[in-house]
């Protein structure tokens, strides 16, 4: 027993597929979260996130419209944003290593590949509350540390201003 | 060449560990056979729910082949990506892999080329074979080598023209 008070959580889910918002909704339920909110596309989850404020976020990825990935760039960089540091499980079909940097890249907190399984799902939740990690601010980049480990002792120059740059074009 | 700009990193208060508490860093297994229960009532329905993706792929492929330009390549390209991560969670593990090979196909394929109809319908042909028939063994012989064909053709067709 991990003694979680999921009960006093909020998750937003976004997914544009009704059925896999369903399969996640009964995953979290199950776990006890029982605030769980929805939208079926990035510019509504955009209203629900500075309506409701969620302590955390699962996101899919592609997506008509306001896509995964720009969804949290806006979160992590917008002024108007309700939370920048709000916690991202980003949930997607993608599963290339070059995808899971890019999503890193844009500030995205935990990565979860489909298939979905239930032990995939608890273990980035108790990860995003159990190891938070450190944010960094760049010219290029705000969201939370791109490296695992040994980022509090790294003090030399920023070297991932070239890959972003590279990622935008 | 590395450039020397400032890095500003600091760690913001962790709100999340001090709203829902816990403390041993475990994994609640209760919470996880729970979960697992609630996932199997789920399963009656994975059937119906990747027939509903499938219908999608198909609109998908309609309108692709009414009209083949860049909004329609995208709608089939998100139609057979959203299988492929689907189809594997509802237990269609050779749907998805035939989604996979259509997505890739689309994904990787230069947008100034274009999308041959004919391998697109293989695709779908073959994703509608598979869920009437209901096969969820990954050993099953016909789908294996219907798979196995259809990735060739995919890698045929994406290799670079000499």
């Amino acid at each position: 027993m991990s003694g979680y008070r999921f009960d006093r959580l909020k998750v937003l889910v976004v997914d544009d597929n009704a059925h896999m918002r369903k399969l996640v909704i009964t995953i979290l339920q199950a776990f006890g979260v029982t605030q769980i909110f929805e939208a079926d596309g990035g510019e509504k989850a955009w209203g629900k996130l500075r309506e409701i404020n969620p302590d955390v976020l699962v996101l899919d990825w592609v997506m008509e419209g306001m896509s995964g990935i720009e969804l949290v760039q806006k979160i992590r960089t917008d002024p108007q944003t309700p939370n920048p540091f709000v916690p991202v499980i980003m949930l997607t079909g993608h599963t290339h290593i070059d995808h899971v940097r890019l999503a890193r890249d844009a500030g995205v907190n935990e990565f979860i590949a489909k298939p979905v399984a239930v032990k995939t799902i608890m273990s980035r939740l108790v990860s995003v509350i159990e190891h938070p990690r450190p944010f960094v601010r760049t010219s290029v980049y705000f969201g939370p540390c791109r490296r695992r480990r040994g980022a509090d002792e790294y003090r030399g120059p920023e070297r991932r201003a070239e890959s972003k740059q590279q990622a935008a074009e | 060449m590395s450039r020397q700009q400032p890095i500003e990193l600091f760690m913001p208060p962790n709100m999340l560990k001090a709203k829902v508490g816990g403390g041993l860093g475990g994994i609640d297994m209760a919470a996880m056979k729970r979960a697992e229960g609630a996932l199997d009532n789920l399963k009656s329905e994975f059937s119906d729910w990747i027939a509903d993706d499938v219908k999608v792929l198909m609109a998908a492929r309609a309108a692709f082949a009414q009209s083949p330009d860049a909004a329609s390549r995208g709608a089939l390209m998100r139609a057979a990506h959203d299988i492929k991560g689907q189809a594997a969670t509802f237990n269609f593990p050779l749907i998805s892999r035939v989604a996979g090979s259509l997505s890739r196909l689309i994904g990787e394929l230069p947008e100034s080329q274009a999308l041959s109809l004919g391998l697109v319908d293989a695709h779908v042909n073959a994703i509608q074979v598979i869920h009437r028939q209901g096969i969820q063994d990954t050993n099953d012989k016909m789908a294996q080598t219907l798979c196995a064909e259809l990735d060739a053709r995919v890698e045929e067709t994406l290799k670079p023209k000499k």
